[in-house]
C-alpha cells in the first residue's frame, strides 16, 4: 500500500469523523480497522486534520497497546493475561502459546501468519482462560484447545 | 566604568511568576500577597504562586527534578513533597498553591526518605559516568542526589534498563543521549508552553517512555525547529550543546543581545577564558523571557568564521588586487581620497550608509561623521529598504516614528491580525508568545498572500486567511475599515476624545465611498467580500484588537499608505493606548530601530527631528561646534541614480551590502561601479565589497560594548565577550576616519557617546549605562533622570496630540500581471537563515537552508512543464535568474515565492526599482515575471559566479599574509 | 541634466497620485510640495524645476502647480 493511498484513505477517514467530541481515538480506530495497523504514512494526515503536531499524534498511538505500527499477522491471537484468568492456567496457555508459535508477546510469527498479543480482561472471567482470534472470543481455552484453534 | 559584568548562574524558583494582567485591580505594583510559614519562616509572596516557589523566595530551596520556573508545574518526579500543617500526607510543593496561613514544612525525616526513594529509582537506570559526562558540574540530577543524601541503590544495576539507548547527534547544535534520560519531561513541555511547536512527544507507557522527536524520527528530520528551549530545560546531559560536550562547561556569564532580528533576545554568553562556549537566553531578558531561536542560540559561529577580515584593505581600482595595511594607513588613505573626491565634484559628492546591525553608539558616529566631517546630508540607513514606511507612516497619524507596545502587550490582546508578516520564521520568539496568547482562545486574521505557517499549524488556526494578491494591500485595509464604518462599528467615543475631528470628517466621507467597499474590490484583490466584512467584524468587536505588521506591508509602492491605512483602522476602533492592542511594526533587523532613531537619514537628525527644524539644528550646531547644512541630502536610491548620472562618487559603507540587498542588482552594480571610492566596513568580504577600495574590518557583536533597540524601542546592552578580533572598536574606526578629514572626534568609551546622544535628543535624555545596568533595558522615551522608560505609547494622548486620520487612496502599482510577464513574485525569509545569509551562511545553520527555493502553484507548474526540484527561469523586466523549483498550494496560483539568502540566487536581479512614492522603500514584494524550465544558471548567475571568482583571487595574496 | 529627469517626474507623479485623494488641484499641490521640500534634496527639486521649466504639460495638473512652490530652486516662485 503505497503512502499516496495510504494518505488519500486517513483524509477520507478525517473528514468523515473530525467533528467529533475527542476525534483523535476514533480516528486511529478507523485507520487500524481499515488497514489492520497504522501505517506511519497516515500520521501527518491525521495530524494536519486535527491541528496536531505528528510527535502528539505518536505520542497517543504509542501509549495503546492496541494500536499497532507495524502490520499484523494474517491472524491476531490474543490472550487474556488479567487475575481471573490467571487463576485458572492462563500462566500455563501463555506459554504454550508462546512456545508453540515461536514467537512472544508482541510479536509476529516469521511466515506472517500469527501475531500474539497480550490483552487484559476480556469481561469472560467465569469462563477462563479466555483469548481471541481475530476478534472472535474463545472460552475454556486449554493447550490442547488452543492447537485446535491453531490449525 | 565597570567594563565588566559578569553575572552568576541563573537561579531556578521551581514555578512561573504569576503574570499580574494589567487590566486586571488594582493596576500596576498592586498585586495581591498572602502570608505563609516556610520552616518556621514567615514571609509574605504574591497570591497564586506555588509552595515550592514561595520556599525559594523564603530561601528554601526545595529538591526537584522536573519542576522549572520556565514551565507549568507538572508533579511528575515526586521529589519536591512536603508537610503542610492540617493536610494529609506529602503534597508536592509544585502543583500546591500557598494560602494565608498556611504552614510548611520542607524537610523532616520521613520527607528526606522519601526523596532518598525518589532518587534511588532514577540511580538505578541512569549511567553511573559522571566524571566523563559533559553535564559534570551542571547536572540537577547529581545535584539532587547529594541534597537529598544518597548513598545507596539497593536494587543493584542489574535490573532492567535503558543505558543502551544509542545516542542522536543529527541536530546540528545539540546531541540527544537517552540513555541518561530521566523522563521528567521537561523538553516536552518545553516544546509545547515555550516554543508552541509541539515537536516532541513521550513514545509508549510506563517502564519503557521515552522521549521521541515526532514520529521517533532523528532529530534533523522532525518537527523541531532547533530553538533550543529543550537543551536548556533538560536537567541531564540528555539533552547538551555540541559545543559543551566539546569545550567542557563554561565557567563565566556576560549580559548581551542578540545580533540577528528585531525581537533583541537578551542571552548570557557563556565562556570558558575568552572562548565563548554557549549562549544562553537570559530568563530576566525583557523582550524574550528565556527564550530564543536557533540563529541567536546557536548560529553564532561566523563571528569566528575563516572568512572573517581582521586585517584593513586597500586597492586603487575594483580590478587591482587588495594590498593588507595597517589602520592608520588605511584610515589616511580613506580620507585622503574622499577629500579629493569632495575637492573635485562638490561637498555633496561623498555620503555614508550607516548599519541596522551595529550599535547606536556605532550608527551615531557615522550619521556624526558624514554631517560635521563631510558636511552634508547624505546619509542613510538600511530602514531605507524595508521599514521607513513605518516611520513615514506613523509619524504622520500617530506622531511618532515606532511601535506603539511592547511584545508582552500580546499576552492581552484578544483578537490579533497579522499582516505581511511571518512571525514564525522571522520573529520566532515573539511568535511563541503570540502563540500562548492563540492557545488562550484569542481571534486571528492573517492577511498574506501565502498560506504561512500561522494559517494552520499545530494548536494555530486562522480564524480567518485574507488571502490577497500581491499589490492589493490598501484595497483590502481600505476595505476592512469601510466595512468597519458602513456597519457603525468605529468607536465614537474614542474618535471624539482623541483624534483630530476635520481629519477624521474627512478620512470618514472618503472611507465611505463605494469604490472602499469589499464589494468593489473583492475583484481585484482576490478577497471574497464576506470574509473581508467578517474580519472587519472580529477585529472591530474585540475588546482588544492589536496589529502586527511586517514587510509584507512596507515593502510596497504604497507601503507608508499601507501603514497609514493600518494607523486609521486602529484609531477608528479604538485599539491604541492600552495594553493588548495597538500598531505594532515587527522590525527585522537587530538595531534598525535605533539606526532610525539615530538620525540615519537624508532629512532627520536624532529623535525624528526634521532638519527643517531651527531649534534642532541649533542644538546640534552648539555641541558639534560646526554649522549643519539644512537641505535634506540623498537616500541610497538617490545615491545610486546621482552615482549613474556622475554626480555621487565616495561612499562609506557601514555593515550593509546593497550588492546583493537592494532590488535591481545591475542597476546597484553600476552605480557601485560609477564611485570612485568605496568604502565597506564590513565583517567579510561580501557582495558590496567587490566594488570596494577601501576595506576596513568591522566587530561581531560578541566584540562591542554598545546598545541595540529593538522593535518595542527597548535600549538593550551589548557587552564584549571577546577582544575585537581586528584590534580596533568600530566606533573608533569612524572617529579616527571624521579626524583624518580635519574634524576631531573622541571618545575614550561607547558610554560617553550614548551620554552625547542624551544630550541632544529629548526621547532619549535619561538614558544612560548605569540606568541600564541597573534596569536591564530602557524603553524610549526616557525623558528625563527619574524616568524608567515607557512600554506603551500615546497612552494619555498621541505624541502629535490629537490622531490624525490620513486618507489612503489605493493607486495601482505600476507592476502589474501583463500577458508578457503573468505572474507575481513576492519574497520572504526562513527560520534558519539571517536576510541575506552574511551570518547564517557561515554557520553550520546553512545546512536547514542550501539554497533559495522558488515555491509555485501545481496550476501554474503544469501547464509550464516544470516539477518539483527542477530548475526554473525567471524573467522580469529588470532581469533574469534561475532558481530551483517546489511545486506546493501554500502560494496561489498566479503566484510565486522565493527568500533571498543565498547571494547566487540573484533575487535582485529581477526586482525593480519600484518603490513606495514617500520613502523610496523598493517594492520587494510585487515583481511581474515569467517563468519557464530551463537546464542551466541565468546570464547573470554565469557573470557572478565568474565575478566572484575573481574578486576573490584578488584577495588571496592579502590574506595569506595577514 | 545629471538627475534621470524621466524617474523624478515618475517619482514625483507617483507622490501626486497618492496624495490625490481628493479633486481639490491646490490642495493636492500644496501637500505635494511640502513632501518634496521636506523629502527631496535641493539638486533633485531644482532638476524637477528645470524639467517644468522646459515643458510643463507633460507634468498632471497638480505636479505643475506643486513645483511653483518648491523651494531653495532658482527662480522659486516665478514658474
Amino acid at each position: 500500500m503505497g503512502d499516496g493511498a495510504v494518505a488519500e484513505t486517513a483524509r477520507e477517514i478525517v473528514e468523515r469523523l473530525v467533528a467529533l467530541e475527542g476525534p483523535l481515538l476514533p480516528i486511529l480506530h478507523a485507520v487500524q480497522d481499515q488497514f489492520g495497523y497504522l501505517p506511519p504514512a497516515c500520521v501527518p494526515v491525521i495530524a494536519k486534520g486535527l491541528n496536531l503536531s505528528r510527535a502528539e499524534v505518536q505520542g497517543v498511538i504509542s501509549f495503546y497497546p492496541l494500536f499497532r505500527t507495524q502490520p499484523p499477522g494474517r491472524r491476531i491471537v490474543a490472550i487474556c493475561r488479567a487475575e481471573a484468568c490467571q487463576a485458572v492456567g492462563g500462566a500455563a496457555l501463555e506459554a504454550h502459546a508462546q512456545s508453540a508459535l515461536g514467537i512472544g508477546f508482541g510479536e509476529t510469527s516469521a511466515d506472517g501468519e500469527v501475531t500474539l498479543e497480550p490483552v487484559f480482561c476480556l469481561g469472560n472471567c467465569a469462563c477462563a482462560p479466555s483469548m481471541t482470534v481475530d476478534g472472535v472470543l474463545h472460552a475454556r481455552v486449554d493447550a490442547k484447545r488452543f492447537d485446535e484453534l491453531m490449525g | 566604568m565597570n567594563l565588566y559584568y559578569r553575572v552568576g548562574a541563573e537561579r531556578d524558583l521551581g514555578t512561573p511568576a504569576v503574570i499580574a494582567n494589567s487590566a486586571a485591580k488594582g493596576g500596576a505594583g498592586a498585586a495581591p500577597t498572602v502570608n505563609v510559614e516556610i520552616d518556621g519562616r514567615s514571609v509574605a509572596v504574591p497570591e497564586g504562586i506555588s509552595v515550592m516557589r514561595a520556599a525559594a523566595l523564603a530561601g528554601a530551596n526545595i529538591p526537584k527534578l522536573c519542576a522549572t520556573e520556565d514551565l507549568a508545574a507538572f508533579g511528575s518526579c515526586r521529589l519536591c513533597l512536603v508537610t503542610i500543617e492540617g493536610r494529609k500526607g506529602y503534597p508536592a510543593s509544585c502543583t500546591t498553591l500557598v494560602e494565608e496561613g498556611m504552614v510548611v514544612h520542607t524537610q523532616t525525616p520521613r520527607l528526606a526518605e522519601l526523596r532518598r526513594n525518589v532518587m534511588e529509582l532514577y540511580i538505578s537506570d541512569h549511567p553511573l559516568d559522571c566524571l566523563t559526562c559533559a553535564a559534570n558540574g551542571d547536572c540537577e540530577l547529581q545535584d539532587m542526589a547529594g541534597a537529598v543524601g544518597l548513598r545507596t541503590v539497593r536494587y543493584g544495576y542489574d535490573g532492567a534498563h535503558h543505558l543502551d539507548k544509542p545516542k542522536d547527534e543529527s541536530a546540528l547544535y545539540f546531541s540527544f543521549d537517552p540513555a541518561k534520560c530521566i523522563v521528567c519531561s521537561r523538553c516536552v513541555r518545553a516544546c509545547e508552553e515555550q516554543q508552541g511547536t509541539y515537536a516532541l512527544t513521550i513514545n509508549g507507557r510506563g517502564f519503557d517512555s521515552e522521549v521521541v522527536a515526532s514520529q521517533n524520527d532523528a532529530f534533523i528530520d522532525s518537527e523541531c525547529v532547533s530553538c533550543g528551549a529543550c537543551v536548556k530545560a533538560c536537567p541531564t546531559a540528555t539533552l547538551i550543546e555540541k559545543s559543551v560536550i566539546e569545550h567542557g562547561q563554561p565557567e563565566s556569564a556576560v549580559i548581551t543581545t542578540c545580533a540577528y532580528c528585531g525581537v533583541g533576545c537578551s542571552f548570557r554568553a557563556e565562556t570558558q577564558g575568552g572562548q565563548l562556549v554557549r549562549m544562553v537566553p537570559n530568563r530576566d531578558g525583557h523582550a524574550n523571557h528565556g527564550h530564543a531561536c536557533v540563529k541567536g542560540r546557536f548560529a553564532f559561529g561566523y563571528a569566528t568564521h575563516q572568512d572573517r577580515i581582521t586585517t584593513p584593505l586597500v586597492r586603487d581600482s575594483i580590478d587591482d588586487e587588495w594590498q593588507a595595511v595597517g589602520w592608520d594607513e588605511a584610515i589616511r588613505t580613506a580620507a585622503e581620497r574622499l577629500q579629493a573626491i569632495q575637492a573635485r565634484y562638490g561637498r555633496k559628492s561623498i555620503g555614508g550608509v550607516t548599519s541596522s546591525r551595529c550599535t547606536n553608539e556605532e550608527v551615531y558616529v557615522v550619521q556624526k561623521f558624514v554631517r560635521a566631517a563631510a558636511g552634508n546630508n547624505n546619509v542613510d540607513t538600511c530602514a531605507r529598504v524595508c521599514h521607513s514606511p513605518t516611520g513615514y507612516g506613523l509619524k504622520t497619524t500617530l506622531g511618532e516614528s515606532a511601535g506603539t507596545q511592547n511584545f508582552d502587550s500580546v499576552l492581552e490582546a484578544d483578537v490579533i491580525m497579522v499582516i505581511g508578516a511571518n512571525p514564525t520564521e522571522a520573529h520566532p520568539v515573539f511568535a511563541s508568545a503570540m502563540k500562548r496568547r492563540l492557545h488562550q482562545g484569542a481571534g486571528l486574521i492573517v492577511v498574506d498572500p501565502r498560506a504561512i505557517d500561522l494559517v494552520q499549524s499545530p494548536h494555530v488556526r486562522a480564524d480567518y486567511h485574507l488571502q490577497l494578491k500581491p499589490g492589493a494591500n490598501v484595497a483590502v485595509i481600505n476595505a476592512l475599515a469601510h466595512a468597519v464604518i458602513d456597519e457603525g462599528l468605529e468607536d465614537e467615543a474614542y474618535i471624539r476624545a482623541r483624534c483630530d475631528l476635520e481629519a477624521y470628517r474627512i478620512w470618514r466621507a472618503f472611507i465611505s465611498e463605494a469604490r472602499n467597499s469589499p464589494e468593489a474590490t473583492e475583484a481585484l484583490s482576490g478577497v471574497p467580500a464576506a470574509q473581508v466584512r467578517a474580519a472587519a467584524r472580529l477585529y472591530a468587536g474585540a475588546g482588544n484588537g492589536a496589529i502586527y505588521y511586517g514587510l509584507g506591508v512596507t515593502e510596497h509602492s504604497q507601503g507608508s499608505t499601507m501603514v497609514m491605512g493600518i494607523a486609521n483602522l486602529a484609531m477608528a476602533t479604538g485599539n491604541l493606548g492600552r495594553p493588548g492592542v495597538g500598531v505594532n511594526p515587527l522590525r527585522g533587523q537587530n538595531n534598525v530601530q535605533g539606526a532610525c532613531d539615530m538620525g540615519s537619514f537624508p532629512h532627520e537628525l536624532t529623535g525624528y527631528r526634521h532638519l527643517s527644524d531651527e531649534a534642532t539644528r541649533r542644538l546640534f550646531e552648539a555641541e558639534w561646534q560646526v554649522a549643519l547644512d539644512p537641505e535634506p541630502g540623498y537616500r541610497i536610491p538617490n545615491m545610486f541614480d546621482a552615482a549613474i548620472g556622475g554626480e555621487f562618487k565616495g561612499l562609506y559603507v557601514q555593515g550593509e551590502d546593497f550588492a546583493q540587498s537592494d532590488p535591481d542588482t545591475q542597476h546597484v552594480y553600476a552605480a557601485l561601479s560609477a564611485m570612485e571610492c568605496v568604502i565597506v566596513q564590513d565583517l567579510f568580504l561580501n557582495e558590496t565589497a567587490k566594488f570596494a577600495h577601501v576595506f576596513l574590518p568591522g566587530c561581531s557583536f560578541l566584540e562591542k560594548d554598545g546598545t541595540f533597540t529593538n522593535a518595542e524601542r527597548r535600549i538593550s546592552p551589548v557587552r564584549k565577550v571577546i577582544a575585537p578580533l581586528s584590534g580596533m572598536d568600530e566606533w573608533d574606526i569612524t572617529c579616527r576616519l571624521a579626524t583624518a578629514m580635519g574634524y576631531e572626534m573622541r571618545y575614550s568609551h561607547p558610554s560617553e557617546i550614548m551620554d552625547e546622544i542624551a544630550r541632544l535628543t529629548p526621547t532619549f535624555r535619561g538614558v544612560s549605562y548605569a540606568k541600564l545596568a541597573e534596569l536591564g533595558s530602557i524603553q524610549w522615551p526616557c525623558r528625563d533622570e527619574a524616568s524608567a522608560g515607557t512600554p506603551l505609547m500615546h497612552v494619555d494622548e498621541f505624541v502629535r496630540g490629537k490622531g490624525y486620520f490620513a486618507p489612503t487612496p489605493y493607486v495601482p502599482t505600476d507592476e502589474r500581471a501583463n500577458a508578457r510577464y503573468p505572474l507575481l513574485l513576492t519574497t520572504g525569509r526562513v527560520l534558519s537563515q539571517y536576510n541575506v545569509g552574511a551570518q547564517t551562511r557561515r554557520t553550520g545553520a546553512v545546512a536547514y537552508h542550501r539554497e533559495d527555493i522558488l515555491e509555485i502553484h501545481p496550476t501554474d507548474a503544469q501547464v509550464r512543464g516544470i516539477v518539483d526540484g527542477s530548475w526554473v527561469g525567471l524573467k522580469s523586466r529588470a532581469g533574469e535568474t534561475v532558481l530551483r523549483a517546489k511545486v506546493t498550494e501554500r502560494v496561489q496560483p498566479g503566484v510565486l515565492y522565493t527568500t533571498f539568502h543565498h547571494p547566487e540566487s540573484g533575487a535582485n536581479v529581477i526586482t525593480t526599482d519600484n518603490s513606495d512614492w514617500a520613502t523610496n522603500c523598493p517594492e520587494y514584494k510585487v515583481t511581474a515575471v515569467q517563468a519557464y524550465p530551463v537546464s542551466r544558471p541565468s546570464e547573470w548567475q554565469e557573470m557572478f559566479h565568474r565575478f566572484t571568482a575573481a574578486q576573490q583571487q584578488l584577495s588571496e595574496q592579502a590574506l595569506s599574509e595577514a | 541634466m545629471t538627475v534621470d529627469a524621466a524617474k523624478l517626474v515618475r517619482m514625483a507623479e507617483q507622490i501626486t497620485a497618492n496624495m490625490a485623494y481628493t479633486d481639490d488641484v491646490e490642495l493636492v499641490a500644496a501637500r505635494v510640495a511640502d513632501h518634496l521640500n521636506r523629502f527631496w534634496d535641493p539638486r533633485m527639486r531644482q532638476a524637477m524645476a528645470e524639467v517644468a521649466n522646459g515643458d510643463a504639460d507633460q507634468l498632471s495638473p497638480a505636479l505643475k502647480a506643486a513645483v511653483r512652490q518648491l523651494h531653495g530652486v532658482a527662480g522659486e516662485g516665478a514658474l
